[in-house]
């Protein structure tokens, strides 16, 4: 049920990522300084579900694999991929509680944990982003815009579910 | 109290008198006969690298090789000339001897040399690499402030960006730590108050940022009393050997405690004043302290309550309202920076330091992407990074 959650939380997260770039200026100013050729590869646990991303031609696109990410993060068990793909631990908590290792730039763990905080202000619910998050950002349109974008996408295909 | 932690310090520390003079006998325990001894241009003229450098070799080791060409904020492309130099004189382990630069860079020396490669960027990350070939390394450091010679962590400025890039992983501490305080009897009183001050800003950020634990507490906090009572004691009187010694311990014991909880926003911010303006990283860490303190208080008052007595005293900090027990701690850190400006100059405003307004866009741009923001007790924009430096100005 953890795997399966953190699998579909993933490609949410991504989703999200695409959507709130056209709804928040925060979201779209970070893909702005986004060096061509940026790529996340996100790992859970030990063979937990994955993510690859690549920023190319102004879009963060998901890929099946990635041979080389530049910045490569693996949580270290799937208990705390659950926990911080379930808005019960923020990306601050989880550098704190070495949570996960990275290989590549701090500097690109920064993008993307000022990126994860502003999806999570949007997906989840005041009353658990407070707990996770020293400062939760206001959103900028109300969330259920970026929810309906997201669904859309999903409906139409534009993402997967699967891989 | 933080739900999860983890601890480590691996480094056998040598301290007090005479310490200088067992380094070969670790050296030989470690299994290493010929040495790369690391330092910079300063130690060399001054003649502190060559104290060591005998005190070395009157126990029976002799340097295979020494390279001084270390500049103060050194680089990855220095670490990478420094990683390849050690192979070409077949040496077989690393003895670094100055202050953070040499300290750091030794480690990322080590790092190459350990990961079996030739360029340091290649490795970079967060806990992410193995043990590798394991390399003898000891440290000397001249200075009471970086606490280095403890902690897991490297900081290198990349010169292709100017930015300060952290190495953290385990395989970073050293194996042994030389705390002798012959080292810092001769630093200046300018660079004995700064050194200093960055000691109490490592103790402070480690004992309020959110990576806080009750380990890194307990040697943040004592590190924070022995500050409180001999900084001004050694600027004032460099020759003072107690005042000496216990700033360079407490200057270890605070790098034990941000070894093991990060640091925050004063780090953050200094390291991009660094690698955009260049202010040496102790005087960016004297200035921005109060600074950063009065950001983060509506997030902190509770922790910076707690550090009163650890500076003032139990029965001060007990005569003190508890309401009011945070802004004394501000209040305090203001106080003594002005005492240090006093006896010895130390710079207190970013324009003192020479930093022009039309960079903070830039400091904030680094600020915000730098490792050490992330536990820091309140979150911080760009845009609030320019608000601190702006305070600071």
């Amino acid at each position: 049920m953890k795997i399966l959650t953190v699998s579909i939380v993933l490609r949410v997260v991504h989703a999200a990522l695409i959507e709130l770039r056209t709804l928040d200026s925060r979201v779209a100013k970070e893909f702005e300084r986004f060096p061509e050729g940026l790529s996340y590869s996100i790992r859970t646990g030990f063979e937990g579900p994955t993510l690859h991303v690549l920023w190319q031609d102004g879009e963060l696109k998901r890929v099946e694999n990635l041979p080389a990410p530049v910045c490569s993060l693996r949580i270290k068990s799937m208990p705390l991929s659950f926990q911080l793909f379930t808005g019960q631990m923020g990306m601050a908590q989880a550098y704190a509680r070495h949570a996960f290792t990275m290989a590549g730039e701090v500097a690109d763990v920064m993008r993307l944990a000022r990126l994860v905080n502003l999806v999570e202000a949007y997906l989840f619910p005041k009353i658990m982003t407070r707990r996770i998050m020293t400062d939760v950002p206001e959103t900028e349109v109300c969330f259920l815009r970026a929810y309906a974008r997201i669904a859309w996408g999903f409906l139409t295909c534009k993402y997967k579910l699967s891989k | 109290m933080v739900p999860y932690f983890e601890f480590q310090n691996a480094v056998k520390l040598l301290c007090g008198e005479l310490s200088l003079e067992r380094i070969s006998i670790e050296l030989e325990h470690l299994g290493a006969s010929c040495p790369l001894v690391l330092s910079d241009a300063v130690l060399s003229k001054i003649g502190t690298l060559e104290q060591v450098t005998e005190a070395m070799q009157s126990e029976g080791i002799t340097a295979g090789a020494t390279f001084t060409d270390i500049p103060v904020d050194s680089s990855l492309a220095v670490v990478n000339r420094i990683a390849a130099y050690f192979r070409e004189q077949g040496c077989d382990s690393i003895v670094a001897v100055g202050g953070g630069s040499v300290i750091d860079t030794a480690k990322g020396v080590r790092l190459v040399l350990s990961q079996d490669t030739d360029d340091i960027l290649a490795i970079s990350g967060v806990e992410n690499l193995t043990r590798g070939k394991h390399i003898p390394f000891v440290v000397v450091p001249t200075t009471a402030g970086t606490g280095s010679e403890c902690t897991g962590v490297a900081v290198i400025r990349n010169d292709a960006n100017g930015v300060k890039m952290e190495f953290l992983s385990p395989f970073v501490e050293p194996d042994v730590a030389v705390i002798d305080p012959r080292m810092t009897m001769g630093l200046p009183p300018k660079a004995t108050a700064s050194t200093g001050m960055d000691a109490l800003v490592h103790a402070i950020e480690a004992c309020t940022c959110q990576q806080a634990n009750p380990l890194s507490t307990a040697y943040g906090t004592a590190a924070i009393r022995m500050i409180a009572e001999n900084v001004e004691k050694a600027t004032r009187n460099g020759g003072d050997k107690k005042a000496r010694f216990a700033m360079a311990l407490a200057s270890t014991m605070a790098g034990i405690a941000f070894s093991n909880s990060m640091v925050g926003a004063v780090h953050a911010i200094g390291h991009a004043l660094g690698g955009v303006c260049h202010v040496p990283h102790a005087v960016a860490m004297t200035i921005l302290l109060p600074h950063v303190m009065r950001y983060n208080l509506s997030h902190c008052a509770e922790s910076y309550a707690a550090l009163l007595p650890w500076l003032v005293g139990m029965d001060a900090a007990l005569k003190t309202p508890a309401e009011q027990r945070a802004e004394a701690t501000i209040a305090f850190i203001e106080t003594l920076g002005k005492r240090l400006n006093t006896i010895c100059g130390l710079p207190l405003t970013l324009s003192d330091a020479g930093v022009q307004k039309d960079a903070f866009a830039k400091v904030a741009e680094f600020a915000v992407n730098d490792g050490a923001l992330i536990v820091n007790p309140r979150a911080a924009s760009e845009d609030q990074v320019v608000e601190i430096l702006n305070a600071a100005y």
